[in-house]
């Protein structure tokens, strides 16, 4: 089979030179055995697999199998093909654990669901051989919002007056996009701080990776409200603060003496969501939109519409101020 | 709304087994009441399942376990006393997400004048996660009594 690989590549991707030449793949159930130099292929398409994805949290990589790194050989663009991979496993959340599917029909009906709309990542789904569904997913380039706005070498009162109205009213946005999938009885199910991107070029900021699901609870939206909650929260900190780090931050003992458990994240319990202790400027009202996601909160925000509702005043207050 | 007609919400947790009971030790053998035990079926979704066989087996324990439940339940109100001719049972299937909402339309469809809830007593950071029946029961509930049972 090299041999036909070899030609494929040769005929389609004449400049590309490739240590091995694998298999070709039609069917894709048993997708540990896709690895480098194999193609797979889909509706008449090649994809050249380069590499199995991995996550990185905490300096360790986990590989996702079914997740594979390829060249489409048609056109010479990166592609992300996943497999076929349902897997439930308990999710832990802070203080909570709850059981998390991974769903490929979802991903693929929202892939549908979001076509041209730019705020999200973009793909489609065929069937191979088998009757898997694969989804072919364009990769986008840019780097991940939280490391763009961790790595802004300004204090942080510049930051909050000089970047942050500009980052929200995009953030705005994004909350939006979520109200589209939620009008739509979807959810995101995985909302956190790397599956939001910012597109190099246009500035754009680009949802990534909803396979997840849940089963369903009276609140189905709850879950994502919360991570739009923990993103703003990150945000307008620019980074997380907990009270080990605040003495790193130049905070003085004082400062960290004034929290109490109100203070903090309902799930995160050592992140600090009252970041109005730590800079005065950040208005009362923006405050108070953070501390419905905090130990204090009585009332929650059942609908992005809710949350947007307080959180867009906040904006316009800090653009005048 | 009648307040003599009464709904008890009921799903398979030991708080809808107190509730009944609490309904049936209070109404006990009067005749001037009806009562009607609602099951509100919500079907774990497609997703959750890698095909559909595995869906509709799951669809199918799960009607089978609401009927056991209102049969259950029926019982513990027939032993407090209350006359077999006084209850009913129903279950339904919710149209959304929301089962709260799915009771709340059933009780005003139906006159209710009173709903009976058991309460699971949800940490704050479940209840934003996932909501809570009994308190959007309490929230939204208009023209009736409610009782809330932990």
């Amino acid at each position: 089979m090299s041999h036909e690989v070899k030609e494929l590549v040769k005929r389609l991707r004449p400049s590309l030179s490739l240590g091995e030449y694998g298999k070709i793949f039609t069917d894709t159930t048993s997708y540990m055995n896709i690895s480098y130099g194999d193609v797979i292929e889909i509706d008449n398409q090649h994809y050249l697999v380069l590499r199995d994805e991995a996550e990185r949290s905490f300096g360790i990589e986990d590989p996702k199998y079914w997740v594979k790194r390829c060249i489409h050989l048609e056109t010479g663009e990166r592609r992300i093909l996943k497999l076929v991979f349902h897997e439930k496993f308990m999710l832990k959340l802070g203080s909570l654990e709850i059981p998390c599917y991974r769903s490929p029909e979802k991903e693929a009906r929202i892939l549908d669901l979001v076509r041209d709309d730019l705020r999200f990542m973009q793909g489609f789904s065929r069937f191979d051989k088998k009757g898997n569904i694969v989804r072919i997913i364009q990769v986008i380039k840019g780097k991940r919002l939280d490391h763009h706005v961790f790595e802004l070498e300004v204090p942080h009162r510049d930051y909050f007056h000089e970047h942050l109205p500009a980052i929200l009213e995009k953030f705005l946005d994004s909350c939006l996009a979520i109200r589209y999938l939620h009008d739509h009885q979807e959810i995101h199910g995985d909302i956190r701080r790397d599956h939001l991107w910012i597109e190099h070029g246009s500035g754009r900021y680009r949802w990534i990776d909803f396979d997840y699901t849940y089963e369903f609870e009276e609140n189905p939206f709850g879950l994502d409200i919360f991570g739009l909650g923990s993103l703003l929260i990150f945000l307008v900190g620019k980074q997380i603060y907990t009270l080990s780090n605040l003495a790193s931050q130049g905070f003085s003992p004082d400062t960290a003496a004034a929290f109490n458990q109100g203070d903090f994240s309902l799930l995160y319990k050592n992140r600090i969501v009252n970041l109005r202790k730590l800079f005065p400027y950040i208005p009362e009202k923006l405050n108070l939109v953070l501390m419905h996601f905090s130990n204090r909160a009585e009332i929650f925000y059942e609908s992005v519409d809710e949350f947007l509702a307080e959180l867009e005043p906040c904006i316009k207050e800090i653009k005048k101020s | 709304m009648n307040l003599k007609k009464i709904l008890i919400a009921a799903d398979a947790s030991e708080n809808a087994k107190r509730a009944a009971a609490y309904v049936g030790e209070i109404i006990g053998p009067r005749k001037d009441f009806e009562i009607e035990i609602l099951y509100v079926l919500r079907y774990p979704d497609r997703d959750l399942f890698p095909d559909a066989d595995a869906w509709e087996n799951k669809k199918d324990e799960e009607r089978k376990k609401a009927q056991e439940v209102l049969s259950g339940l029926s019982t513990v109100l027939e032993e407090k006393g209350i006359p077999v001719s006084a209850i009913s049972t129903v279950s339904k299937e919710a149209k959304g997400f929301s089962i709260a909402q799915a009771i709340l339309e059933y009780q005003q469809q139906n006159g209710f004048g009173t709903i009976v809830v058991g309460r699971r007593g949800v940490s704050k950071a479940e209840e934003f996660l996932f909501g809570s029946v009994s308190n959007k029961i309490v929230h939204y509930a208009r023209d009736c009594a409610v009782w809330v049972i932990e």
